[in-house]
């Protein structure tokens, strides 16, 4: 009763594999777009624009539904980034201090008060990366490498340059940040809307993100009145910070 | 009943459709949230019928038999054992799954802060490994390891033990997160492994020969991680040092 088909007849067009019914089709290309889409947005927009829900002062109820994997991935994304961003701060102004100070001792005071308080944020983020079990950028010694050289040179090219330095940093990290807040404050609009609670931990991360943000534009503000504008290849040399910073920000996301 | 028509509905849609409908894979570990719990990694007809075929691995191994008896013994057709496409496989990651997700349950440290988290980690692997001892699935590890290694199960099996070497770390409260972060945790991935296979051939009384073995391995990592340290800890030394020199000759550096 077997009969054998000739295996010139069973020829496939295409490899089985890929044969996918219509259904199996969307499901899958569902999940790749979902993956695909760009997560961290920056904003260029001033922080006067925000939203203030009220809530975000007050203690809040714990939240009853849990955080979509959606908002899961962000977070990890977000506070990765934020970390490996208060890192080269830190080494930039460990890097910069020893030369400004020495030529220029009236900027200690204005230097140790910023290094202090990058200090402070990166002491931070790293309690929550360790907290919440996300992991550290892989970058890590390639940026405390880069960060140190780019203190260390800008300080070689002088105080301006050194400004011009820290304007950049700042302005790109200062974009950065309002994006978070902004999408953060999203969020808890939309559980407003939505009658869900926000809980403690997501309002705390808000204001938490919120203040430092704040202090990194105050940051900006000083390096801009201590002759930022005055440095020598400005756009030449804020154009190419700006670029490695947006640069280091993508790569820190994925790896 | 609603699991009954749920699990049916799955069998019966076409097997490309398989990896969507059946997610039991774990999602990989992103932001850890203490408001809530995880969801349980299995469902609940999957649950019952792996955990019932594991109860017979002692006596058949990691395969299909097992597997088939544990259908048959939670009270599902044999053939339920198409729902895990992997075959034995599946019986391994669930045993791995599983005992990685009960590890904080098995082992609890008090609070006062005495032990070292090098002694916690010692702790928190000898308890792993004895796990494998209580659940009788240690006379077949062998099997399974050979199922681990197999090409199509590689990606998985190191999964599984990247989370078990970040669920270990984390229980016994490292909290660093530099560069150290990976290097931690692929050395305590290398020693598990070590310790895991050692186990499997080890014939002494309540597996002392493994406890000395992991010691072994232990001081090992903590000798090169020392040597390692000190070496780049020097090697910034004289960097600075150069740099300071040149300072103080004057060099606006």
């Amino acid at each position: 009763m077997a009969f054998v088909l000739p295996r010139a007849a069973v020829v496939p067009s295409l490899p089985l594999k890929a044969r996918l019914t219509p259904l199996a089709f969307q499901l899958q290309a569902r999940s790749r777009n979902v993956s695909a889409r760009r997560t961290i947005i920056s904003s260029a927009a001033s922080p006067a624009t925000e939203p203030e829900p009220e809530r975000l002062h007050k203690p809040q109820p714990s939240r009853r539904k849990p955080l979509s994997a959606e908002q899961k991935k962000y977070l990890d994304k977000a506070l990765r980034v934020n970390q490996a961003g208060e890192l080269a701060a830190t080494l930039i102004y460990t890097a910069q201090m020893p030369p400004i100070n020495k030529a220029y001792p009236h900027l200690r005071p204005l230097m140790k008060h910023m290094y202090d308080q990058e200090a402070g944020h990166f002491k931070k983020f790293n309690e929550l990366l360790a907290k919440h079990r996300i992991r550290p950028t892989a970058m890590y010694p390639l940026w405390q490498a880069a960060a140190t050289f780019l203190g260390w040179s800008t300080a070689a090219m002088g105080r301006e340059a050194a400004m011009a330095c820290t304007e950049a940093v700042e302005t790109e990290i200062g974009e950065h940040y309002n994006g978070q807040v902004r999408e953060l404050l999203t969020w808890m609009t939309d559980m407003e809307n939505r009658g869900e609670e926000v809980g403690e931990e997501l309002r705390l991360l808000i204001e938490d993100i919120r203040r430092i943000r704040d202090e990194e534009l105050e940051h900006l503000d000083h390096a801009v009145q201590n002759d930022a504008k005055e440095a020598n290849p400005y756009e030449l040399l804020t154009g190419v910070i700006r670029t490695g910073c947006r640069g280091a920000i993508w790569v820190s996301e994925k790896v | 009943m609603a699991s009954l028509t749920t699990l049916r509905n799955s069998l019966r849609a076409p097997v490309s459709l398989h990896p969507f409908l059946l997610q039991n894979s774990t999602p990989r570990a992103l932001y850890h949230s203490y408001e809530h719990d995880l969801p349980p990694p299995y469902r609940n007809p999957e649950a019952a019928i792996l955990s019932s075929a594991l109860a017979h691995v002692p006596n058949h191994g990691f395969t299909t038999i097992a597997l088939t008896l544990g259908a048959r013994e939670t009270g599902y057709l044999d053939i339920s054992s198409n729902l895990f496409p992997k075959g034995a496989f599946e019986l391994v990651k669930y045993h791995l799954v599983t005992q990685r997700l009960g590890l904080k349950n098995r082992l609890q440290f008090p609070d006062e802060g005495r032990l070292g988290v090098g002694r916690k980690v010692r702790s928190l692997i000898l308890s792993r490994l004895q796990a494998n001892v209580e659940t009788g699935v240690v006379g077949r590890w062998q099997e399974a390891l050979a199922l681990m290694s197999l090409a199509e199960n590689i990606p998985a099996s190191l999964r599984e033990l990247s989370a078990l070497s970040d669920e270990i770390w984390f229980l016994a409260g490292d909290v660093s997160v530099d560069s150290s972060w990976y290097t931690k945790r692929a050395s305590l991935a290398a020693v598990y492994a070590a310790a895991e296979v050692y186990q499997t051939t080890d014939t002494s009384t309540g597996f002392r020969d493994t406890e000395a073995f992991l010691d072994r391995r232990l001081e090992e990592v903590r000798t090169i991680g020392g040597a390692v340290g000190g070496t780049v800890e020097w090697a910034g030394f004289q960097a600075g040092a150069v740099v300071n020199l040149m300072r103080s000759k004057g060099l606006r550096i």
